[in-house]
């Protein structure tokens, strides 16, 4: 089913007529009708969170009213979750940035003056110039998060700087990524490339789909389980996906290794694995074998508090299902700093299992590639430093903490200016302490934001980002099974002096003498002369919002569709030659993570269905439903301690740091030796009137943070708190 | 004669709370009320524990307590079975809120009228699904005709094990629950 | 124990019913009072002699029936209160409904109000009807006066009536089952009843007529306490849902107050009682308007224990009790 023009038309109509049925002073005017609605149906992708789903507003009297999935969209299938379909709530929230503003205070104390753009933008170019000619083009740093940072990413490079991070890399997913490309030579991509919905057996490590609502995978996922899927959920917490599980493996949290190094150990020592494949595909079986033959499940047991059976059971049954198995890669990793060999060991299991390239496993993404540029752009600049990726061999982006560590020591070189679009740095960096260290050493601090988060009370000067639902941005293109392409269009203008990144990047480069690089007359010119070469008709995609190629796909091994592995060896490494000549160990170790001292509870941390990290804690019909987090505590140890269910509690972190209050939630559905919180409460900015102190700030508790060797993933997991009553 | 109703698949049911939203984005109802909800239960203790998922709504029951205690005929049955209030008729007693054995209803701060799920029939009319239907990421509600023996909903009541809620209210709901245990 | 969880809930239902405060049982207990008036001011007028000459108690002879509408107003006025939707209260009596009792009561009370103010100019006596301002007034209260038995007779059926609408109000709601229960509008008739007699005793001036309507509450005392332990009984015996509805009587919490109006009564009864055995009623007049004081109490308390506890009561699961 597709939304065709005429669709648009016929809903359209029948809206209208509906209005105009309406009896409400009918005979009361005399002069006529009242006056119809105008309905109109604007097709575009969600940016609630990052998975870019298909939308369609409907739009009345120039007000977004609903927001619905796009049917032709390949992934979302016309489906939208609660966050998407709350969009209106970002669009409208009154306390959006609304103008740009200049800090005449200091930094971190601010002193607001609205100012016009030409003068906040006037500004910026001046600092970013000057930057520039002290310190060089890459002392300028963009962190950012979204589709707009594509526009900020293309600046940075125009000026010269290599360091455009994202925290979707050393506070996500970089771990795994890292973990699958030493493997198999590729990652597992995002959206993840996995075949949920045709598997067999699902095996979840610290992952709570469902409750992480990932539109496309959450589909599939129930697919699957409907379809009959067995499941495997590891986790501390009894999550919504162990709801639906087989078998709910509470696991004693940072111990998942030794789980995943037992599974390996019993299916080599049982001979389970997927002997064609492995033999075909794979190397180094000798050599894992022998690092893992002592992982026996007793010893695994003892570790991880999972009766030794099970750990038995689990691994015979999801051997039984093979290569229909998956195991689900995960996406936020960074957990205790050895977070890419857990993922070496998850993509090791997966490859016994035969999965990689198989139905109900991992599949291969479409061949077809679509590469939109602009003609006629000179060459951008070559960066003449390299990109802060710290020490670390593998951290194959320029990383988060490794520019803010430069920032703080100037080692390797000084960063001077930050532009922060989109992402809240202070909820998204571990230790708040040394971000704001960071942020007092430079010379200029630049926040791009729809909403007066924490991190606008440091910026020097605020540029207020329009919604996406009042702004275009850079066509999406999706590798999935097929290619498509996805257009984000407004829906209404923006709101306020608002203003979309595609305009400011463009002013700014001006600002900047960049014109050269920003040849387009406007943004329409801009998408128009990217896609037509490809055969692609803006006014086509507009109305359709998506065009998928759907010929592309070719997700399974086959014959004459043989796996390309990128690794050294051009197999699946069971065993990293790579990894050892470094230094580090060829097959997964583990490590015996840190206990919680008596009275403490590991602090963990995941997501509500309702809410995207912070961004969306001030939205009214989210907040509606889920105000502030709790702190679930096992019901036994709330008892002991004569901790009711709904009292209001503090916690209290290793080096002191006090959380906001927060209700206790005491529950059977989590283990003695944690507490969990939802990320992204706790807002300390009182311009976000909603959201402002509610429920606790988790990232303010993860003062500690375990580097990954191998990539610099912080881990953040690592932190103990205590429950202390609210004074 | 359509007779409208739904079909909930609890097994499918992921709690992702989309449908709560979409009601409310596309009845505009008033802030801090919903026509519909999620209920999550669990049961056990640890590590034997269960839960059950189940999105709850109108029942547009056939024998509607909400529409016989209805004092001035604002509630009313219409005949495709959807339950409706005409506001202008309401006089803002609230005993059809104490009739549902669903607490289905509220009172719209907006203008005091009762106000409930309509299974949207706006929607239904321009040949759509309900708005809580069509976001449903995980299918776990369908939609449909009970009066056609051949729809979707009439075939999974013919064929599975469905249950009605609070059934010993003599309500006749129309609102059927499937598999509130997971299937896995 | 089930740990419940609900996204989507509304305030007023979630975590229980709360539609109706203390404005609905202050109706109830009013509509009750007026029931036991009119019923038994029917009767005391039955017993006395006729509306001439001195020292006729005027609690019997017209009292009651004039306090009968305007008390009824007056809760009325209550219930009023309460309706979202004010403006569009003519809707009651522009539609019957034969299931619902908020549409009996419309019309019940409806008919009440012109009945028992008819009764009320029917029963003023001659000395007093100078007060009525009007002299057309005056003529009909006189001309009604000849119809003053069968008014009394309508009297008493519409307030038995009156007096089981009260209850049957919340009795016939399936979802709420501490109300939903035939003994219910058998409790709140017996009780207005109760009720509407201590009120006479207290505005009788007639010691003897003070003691009649006294020996009238010992029995409706009486049957209201066994009618309570049936009540009760019946919840007991029923369906779970019942029985978890009166589990807030038996735990501690908010609660108790309708133990102290069970108590109350009790006190009432003794109180009664021993007047009753001693015969006495002039130099008891303390004694006889406190055991009424006690009844009235009680009476106030039981409705507005059975109102609120009434809403904690539910058939859904989630609901917490």
């Amino acid at each position: 089913m597709s939304l065709t023009r005429r669709d648009f038309l016929k809903y359209s109509a029948v809206a209208a007529a509906g209005a105009s049925s309406v009896p409400i002073f009918k005979s009361a005017m005399a002069m006529g009708k009242k006056p119809e609605k105008v309905v109109s149906h604007v097709t575009t992708f969600c940016e609630m969170c990052f998975w870019n789903c298909g939308a369609i507003a409907k739009v009345e009297n120039g007000k977004v009213v609903k927001l619905e999935g796009n049917p032709a969209n390949a992934a979302s299938k016309g489906k939208l979750c609660a966050r998407g379909n709350a969009g209106m709530g970002s669009l409208y929230d009154p306390d959006r940035l609304k103008h740009p503003m200049l800090n005449t205070g200091k930094r971190g104390e601010p002193k607001w003056k609205k100012v016009s753009w030409d003068e906040a933008l006037g500004f910026t170019a001046e600092k970013l110039k000057s930057i520039k000619e002290k310190y060089g083009p890459e002392a300028v740093a963009l962190i950012s998060h979204g589709s707009g940072g594509s526009f900020w990413k293309y600046i940075l490079n125009a000026y010269g700087s290599p360091n455009y991070t994202a925290p979707s890399f050393a506070q996500c997913r970089g771990p795994r990524d890292i973990g699958y490309l030493l493997t198999f030579g590729d990652g597992p991509g995002s959206p993840e490339q996995i075949d949920l919905a045709n598997s067999k057996f699902i095996v979840l490590i610290g992952s709570h789909l469902g409750e992480n609502v990932h539109n496309s995978q959450v589909q599939e996922f129930v697919e699957g389980i409907a379809k009959g899927a067995k499941l495997v959920v590891v986790d501390p917490r009894f999550s919504t996906a162990a709801g639906k599980a087989t078998w709910w493996l509470p696991i004693k949290p940072g111990t998942d290794m030794a789980l995943l190094l037992s599974w390996i150990n019993i299916i080599l020592q049982e001979d389970l694995y997927d002997k064609e494949y492995i033999n075909k595909y794979a190397m180094g079986l000798k050599g894992l074998k022998e690092e893992v033959k002592n992982y026996t499940p007793e010893w695994a047991s003892k570790e991880t508090e999972i009766p030794a059976d099970l750990i038995v059971e689990t691994a015979r049954e999801m051997s039984r299902y093979k290569p229909r198995v998956l195991i689900h890669p995960g996406r936020h990793s960074s957990w205790y700093g050895d977070d890419t060999q857990r993922s070496r060991a998850m993509a090791i299991l997966s490859a016994l299992m035969g999965s990689w390239g198989r139905e109900g496993g991992y599949y291969f993404p479409t061949k077809a590639s679509l590469s939109l540029v602009y003609p006629g752009i000179p060459d951008m600049p070559e960066p003449q430093k390299h990109k802060l990726s710290g020490d670390w061999p593998y951290a194959i982006e320029a990383t988060t903490t490794a520019m803010r560590r430069a920032t703080i020591t100037g080692n390797p070189y000084p960063v001077k200016g930050w532009i922060a679009n989109g992402c809240n740095v202070m909820k998204t960096l571990p230790n708040q302490k040394e971000t704001i260290e960071a942020i007092k050493n430079l010379d200029l601090m630049v926040v791009v934001d729809i909403l007066p988060f924490e991190h606008t009370e440091w910026a020097d000067v605020i540029l207020p980002e329009c919604t996406y639902l009042e702004r275009y941005d850079d066509i999406k293109v999706s590798k999935g099974k097929t290619l498509s392409v996805t257009i984000r269009q407004p829906a209404v203008n923006p709101m306020y002096e608002s203003k979309p990144s595609w305009w400011i990047t463009r002013e700014l480069g001006i600002k900047l003498g960049l014109e050269a690089y920003y040849p387009w007359s406007d943004i329409e010119d801009y998408l128009k002369k990217q896609l037509e070469p490809k055969g692609i008709r803006l006014e086509t995609l507009k109305e359709k919002g998506t065009i998928s190629f759907p010929d592309t796909a070719n997700p399974f091994i086959a014959p004459g569709n043989e796996p390309v592995f990128n690794t050294d060896s051009k197999k699946i490494e069971l065993y990293s030659k790579a990894l050892k000549e470094k230094g580090f160990d060829p097959v997964p170790k583990y490590k015996r993570p840190e206990a919680p001292s008596n009275g403490y509870f590991r602090l963990i941390y995941g997501r509500s269905p309702l809410h995207t990290f912070s961004r969306t804690t001030n939205n009214q019909w989210l907040w509606e439903l889920y105000k502030e987090n709790e702190a679930w505590v096992s019901a036994k140890r709330a008892k002991a301690m004569g901790l009711k269910n709904g009292e209001y509690v503090v916690l209290v972190n290793q080096d002191g740091v006090k959380s906001n209050k927060i209700k206790l939630k005491a529950t059977e559905r989590i283990r003695e030796d944690c507490v969990f919180i939802v990320h992204g409460f706790g807002n300390n900015s009182k311009d976000l009137k909603k959201a402002y102190k509610k429920g606790a700030d988790d990232q303010g508790l993860i003062t500690r943070y375990a580097v990954d060797p191998l990539m610099g993933g912080t881990g953040m997991r690592v932190n103990f708190v205590k429950i202390v009553k609210e004074a | 004669m359509p007779r409208y109703g739904m079909v909930i698949d609890q097994s499918r049911c992921i709690g992702c709370m989309a449908c709560v939203v979409a009601c409310k984005k596309e009845n505009d109802v008033p802030d801090e009320h919903y026509r519909t909800r999620v209920v999550e239960l669990v049961e056990g203790t640890f590590p034997k524990l269960r839960m059950e998922l189940r999105p709850e709504l109108c029942n547009h029951c056939s024998n509607a307590p909400c529409v016989y205690n209805c004092p001035t005929g604002a509630s009313y049955k219409r005949e495709d079975g959807i339950v409706m209030v005409n506001k202008k008729k309401c006089v803002g007693c609230k005993a059809c809120i104490a009739a549902c054995p669903y607490d289905a209803r509220f009172v719209d701060p907006r203008t005091g009228a009762a106000h409930k799920c309509t299974l949207c029939e706006h929607r239904i009319k321009e040949g759509k699904e309900p708005a809580c239907v069509t976001t449903c990421l995980s299918k776990a509600r369908i939609f449909g005709d009970f009066g056609d023996p051949q729809s979707t909903v009439s075939k999974i009541k013919a064929d599975k094990h469905i249950r009605v809620l609070i059934a010993e209210a003599g309500t006749k709901p129309f609102v059927f629950y499937l598999n509130p245990e997971p299937l896995a | 124990m089930k740990e419940i969880s609900v996204i989507g809930a509304n305030a007023i239902t979630y975590p229980h019913l709360d539609i109706w405060n203390w404005t609905i049982a202050v109706y109830l207990f009013l509509g009750g009072m007026v029931a036991g008036l009119m019923v038994l001011g029917a009767i005391s007028q039955f017993r006395s002699k006729p509306l001439t000459g001195e020292g006729v108690s005027p609690a019997s002879c017209y009292l009651s029936p004039v306090l009968a509408p305007i008390l009824l107003s007056i809760g009325m006025f209550f219930i009023f209160l309460d309706l979202t939707r004010k403006l569009n209260s003519f809707w009651f009596y522009l539609n019957f409904n034969p299931m619902s009792p908020m549409s009996w009561g419309a019309w019940g009370v409806g008919a009440i109000i012109p009945v028992s103010v008819l009764w009320a100019l029917a029963s003023i006596p001659e000395q007093y009807r100078h007060y009525l301002k009007w002299p057309k007034l005056q003529d009909f209260s006189f001309k009604l006066s000849a119809y003053r038995n069968k008014l009394a007779v309508a009297n008493f059926a519409l307030g038995i009536f009156l007096g089981i609408y009260t209850g049957v109000l919340l009795s016939g709601f399936v979802a709420r089952p501490l109300w939903n229960s035939a003994l219910l509008p058998i409790l709140f008739l017996n009780g207005g009843l109760s009720t509407g007699a201590a009120l006479l005793v207290l505005i009788a001036r007639d010691p003897k007529e003070k003691l009649f309507f006294t020996k009238a509450d010992i029995a409706l005392i009486t049957s209201e306490i066994v009618v309570i332990i049936l009540f009760f009984y019946g919840q007991l015996t029923s369906t779970a849902p019942h029985v978890d509805a009166i589990a807030p009587f038996f735990t501690t919490g908010y609660y108790f107050p309708f133990w102290i109006a069970v108590f109350t009564l009790g006190i009432g009864l003794p109180l009664a009682l021993v007047l009753d055995v001693m015969e006495v009623a002039g130099f008891a007049k303390i004694r006889v308007h406190l055991s009424a004081w006690f009844v009235l109490i009680g009476g106030l308390v039981i409705r507005l224990a059975l109102v609120y506890v009434g809403q904690l009561s539910s058939l859904s699961d989630i609901v917490h009790r």
